[in-house]
C-alpha cells in the first residue's frame, strides 16, 4: 500500500476575471521511504498541488475533484461537509505525520517566539510529552540538524540566527514527530550556494536515517539529480512526464523534459554549445488550451495535440508520460 | 573572441559604506568591496560570481557611478571616471548602459514599453525627432524578440522574461559599448534564462558589446563567460578564463563553490563527492585580518589568519591565495 496516493486532483482559484485551472488531473502515488522530486516552471501548478494535498490553499482556492489517501485513510476534501471540519482533521495530520519545510524561513519562523518555543510546539500539540521531555527532544533535533551549541542558540529569536541556519531550523520543527510525509516547498531556493550544499546534505543524511517519504517541489533538476528517486515533471497544471532519476535524465520522453534538459548548462561539459531555449512562454491556465498545454511551445505538435488531450501512456514500470508521440498511430519523426 | 585591449580596467578598488548607528558608538564601516583588480576587454563577456553579500553587485553599481568609491581607480576606455564631468560624463552613462536582476522594479509600470525604451533616446538627445525614435523603438523591440505593437503595451502585460527583454531594449537604446548585466536571469524561469543568455550572446556578436556578468549561478555564468572572477567578502580571490577556473580551480574557496554546484545528472550528482563548506559567510563589517576567507578554509595555516595574501600570477590566472607562493 502507497503512503500516498492522489487520484485525480482538481484545484482551481475564484479570481475577479475567472476561474485559474491550477491543478488539472493529477494523479500520482508515493511509496514509503521514498523522494519524489516535483519540477515545474512558475506557475505550473506544483506548489498549489502540494497545497492542495496539505490542506493549505488560499481562500479563494478549492479542490474541484480527487480523492487523496495518506497512510490508508482517506484525507480528500470533498469528504468533509464543512470546511471548518476539514480544517481541524488536516491541523491533526500536519505537523504530526505530515510536515512541511517552505521556501523562505522568516516568514514560517514566528519573529517575536523563541526558537525552543517553536520547537516544542508541534510535540505539545501531537503528542503527551510533558514540557521538559519535549525541550530534551528539540536540543536533540537541533544537533541532529548541525546547530552549534543547541543549549544556548534555543532560547534565542529567528532574527539572531542567518539563513541556512534558519533553513536548519524550520527543519527540525518539521522532523520533530518523526512525520510520514515531509513535503519541501523549494527549500534551498532562497539559500547560497554553499550554504545551499549543506542543507541538500542534511536532507539527504535525514532521509537515510528516517525512512521518512519526501516530497520535493523545485524548478532546480540539480537539486532532484542530487536527492530524488523519483521525479514528476509538471506543466500548465499537469504532470507530463513521471520516472525515476534515471528515466527523466537519460530517457525522456515528453518533449518539454526534453527541451528543459537542453536548456540547463551542465558545468561538466566543456563544449561551447549553445543553449537550446524553449520558444514562447507557458499557458495561461485562466484559459487552457484544449489539448495538450504544452502544444503551443512544442516543435513535433501534431494536428491532433490542439484538440485533444494525450493519454497517460506506460513506457516501462513507473515510467509514465503524457504525450501524442508515443500513440502507435504517430508517425514516427 | 576577446581582443588584448582592455575597455575598462579596474585597479586597487575600494568601496566602503558607514553604518555607523548613534553618536556614542564606535565607527562601524562595512568593506563591500575592498582592493579588486581586474580588466575587462573589448568584445568580452566577464563574469562575476559570488555567494550574497560578497559585494559583487556593489562592484557593478561602483562601475557605473552609482556609487563613489573610497579608493583606487576606473577607467574606462583610457578615461578615470571619478575625474569625469559635464559633457564627458554624459557620454560615459551613454556608453555604459546597466540590466537589472528585477524586471518587475526596474520598469516604471505607469509608462509604455515605447516611452521606457524611448527615455534614454530623448535624455540622450539621440535622434532629433520622435518618428525618428519610435522607429529605432521598433527596431529594438524586434532585436530584442518582442513585437512592433508591444510599444503601446505597459509592463504590467507582459511576463517576466518579455520584460528583461525590454530591459535589455532600454539598455540598447543608446548604442552603448559596455553593458553591466546585474543578475538578470536569476528572477526568471530555466527555459526563459536559456532565452536570454542565447539573446545577449547573439547582441554582443552583433553589436560588438562587452559585458560584466554579474550572477550567482555558476553554470549560467561559465556558459555565457569568457573570463571569470570569483568574489568572496569583497575580495577578488580568483579570476582567469572561464574553462581553467572551471576546471582546474585554485583557490580553495573556488574549488568549494565549484563543488557545490548541484549537477543536473543522477549519477553523477548522487556519487559526487562534496566539498561541503562548514560555517557561512563572516561579517563584512569585522573581516577576518588575514585571508578573507581563512575561518572556512580546510587549508588555512597561521599565516593565513594573519597576513592577507597578495594576487598572484599563476598561468593564465590570478589567484590570492598563500598556498600558490613560491
Amino acid at each position: 500500500m502507497a503512503l500516498l496516493v492522489v487520484n485525480d486532483l482538481r484545484t482551481e482559484f475564484k479570481t475577479d476575471s475567472g476561474r485559474v485551472q491550477a491543478v488539472r488531473n493529477v494523479s500520482f502515488q508515493l511509496e514509503q521511504g521514498e523522494a519524489l522530486g516535483v519540477v515545474g516552471e512558475s506557475g505550473s501548478g506544483k506548489s498549489q498541488m502540494m497545497y492542495s494535498i496539505i490542506g493549505l490553499l488560499a481562500e479563494n482556492g478549492i479542490v474541484e475533484s480527487g480523492k487523496i489517501l495518506f497512510d490508508g485513510k482517506d484525507i480528500s476534501p470533498s469528504q468533509f461537509a464543512k470546511k471548518k471540519e476539514y480544517d481541524e482533521f488536516m491541523r491533526e495530520i500536519r505537523g504530526n505525520s505530515m510536515a512541511m519545510i517552505f521556501q523562505d524561513p522568516m516568514t514560517f519562523l514566528n519573529p517575536v517566539l523563541k526558537v525552543e518555543t517553536q520547537l516544542i510546539e508541534p510535540m505539545l500539540n501531537h503528542t503527551d510529552m510533558t514540557k521538559e521531555q519535549a525541550r530534551e527532544k528539540a536540543l536533540d533535533l537541533l544537533r541532529k540538524v548541525g546547530i552549534p551549541s543547541p543549549e544556548k542558540r534555543i532560547t534565542q529569536y529567528p532574527f539572531e540566527f542567518s539563513g541556512g541556519m534558519r533553513q536548519r531550523i524550520v527543519i527540525a520543527i518539521a522532523l520533530a514527530n518523526n512525520p510520514k510525509l515531509i513535503i519541501a516547498d523549494e527549500p534551498t531556493t532562497a539559500l547560497d550556494v554553499t550554504i545551499q550544499a549543506q542543507v541538500l546534505e542534511l536532507i539527504d543524511d535525514l532521509k537515510r536515517e528516517s525512512n521518512s517519504a519526501i516530497i520535493m517541489i523545485t524548478h532546480d533538476l540539480g537539486v532532484v539529480a542530487k536527492l530524488c528517486d523519483r521525479i514528476a515533471i509538471m506543466y500548465g497544471g499537469k504532470i507530463v512526464e513521471i520516472g525515476t532519476d534515471k528515466d527523466i535524465f537519460y530517457n525522456p520522453k515528453h518533449p518539454y523534459t526534453e527541451g528543459l534538459l537542453r536548456c540547463i548548462s551542465n558545468p561538466e561539459d566543456d563544449d561551447e554549445k549553445s543553449l537550446t531555449p524553449i520558444a514562447g512562454s507557458p499557458p495561461d491556465l485562466l484559459n487552457p488550451p484544449k489539448g495538450c498545454p504544452f502544444v503551443d511551445r512544442c516543435e513535433k505538435a501534431m494536428r491532433v495535440c490542439k484538440d485533444y488531450e494525450p493519454e497517460v501512456t506506460d513506457i516501462s514500470k513507473g515510467h509514465q508520460c503524457a504525450c501524442w508521440l508515443l500513440d502507435r498511430r504517430a508517425v514516427k519523426q | 573572441m576577446s581582443e588584448e585591449k582592455p575597455i575598462l580596467s579596474v585597479r586597487n578598488l575600494k568601496t566602503y559604506f558607514d553604518v555607523t548607528k548613534g553618536i556614542f558608538t564606535k565607527k562601524q564601516i562595512v568593506k563591500a568591496v575592498d582592493d579588486v583588480s581586474f580588466d575587462v576587454m573589448e568584445n568580452e563577456t566577464f563574469g562575476l560570481v559570488g555567494e550574497s553579500g560578497c559585494g559583487k553587485t556593489t562592484l557593478g553599481r561602483t562601475i557605473v557611478k552609482i556609487y563613489e568609491p573610497e579608493s583606487g581607480s576606473i577607467e574606462f576606455e583610457g578615461k578615470d571616471i571619478a575625474k569625469l564631468h559635464g559633457k564627458e560624463l554624459i557620454s560615459f552613462r551613454k556608453d555604459m548602459q546597466m540590466i537589472f536582476q528585477d524586471p518587475y522594479a526596474s520598469l516604471n509600470p505607469r509608462m509604455t514599453v515605447g516611452e521606457i525604451i524611448k527615455e534614454p533616446m530623448i535624455i540622450h538627445n539621440i535622434y532629433n525627432t520622435d518618428e525618428e525614435r519610435e522607429q529605432r523603438v521598433v527596431e529594438l523591440l524586434k532585436i530584442v524578440g518582442l513585437k512592433p505593437d508591444h510599444i503601446r503595451r505597459y509592463p504590467a502585460e507582459f511576463s517576466g522574461g518579455q520584460r528583461q527583454r525590454v530591459g535589455i531594449a532600454r539598455a540598447l537604446a543608446v548604442n552603448p559599448k559596455f553593458i553591466v548585466c546585474d543578475e538578470p536571469i536569476s528572477a526568471l524561469d530555466v527555459s526563459i534564462q536559456a532565452q536570454v543568455v542565447n539573446l545577449l550572446k547573439d547582441i554582443q556578436k552583433e553589436m560588438g558589446l562587452s559585458y560584466l556578468f554579474i550572477a550567482h549561478d555558476l553554470s549560467m555564468v561559465k556558459h555565457i563567460s569568457d573570463r571569470i572572477g570569483v568574489m568572496y567578502l569583497g575580495h577578488l580571490v580568483e579570476c582567469g578564463p572561464s574553462n581553467d577556473v572551471y576546471h582546474r580551480p585554485l583557490h580553495p574557496y573556488t574549488i568549494a563553490l565549484l563543488s557545490a554546484i548541484p549537477i543536473p545528472d543522477p549519477d553523477v550528482a548522487k556519487n559526487k563527492q562534496r566539498i561541503v563548506l562548514g560555517g557561512e559567510v563572516p561579517s563584512p563589517i569585522n573581516p577576518p585580518e588575514g585571508c578573507p576567507f581563512c575561518t572556512r578554509c580546510t587549508r588555512a595555516t597561521e599565516r593565513c589568519h594573519k597576513e592577507r595574501p597578495k594576487p598572484i600570477q599563476v598561468g593564465t590566472r590570478t589567484v590570492a591565495c598563500h598556498l600558490y607562493e613560491k
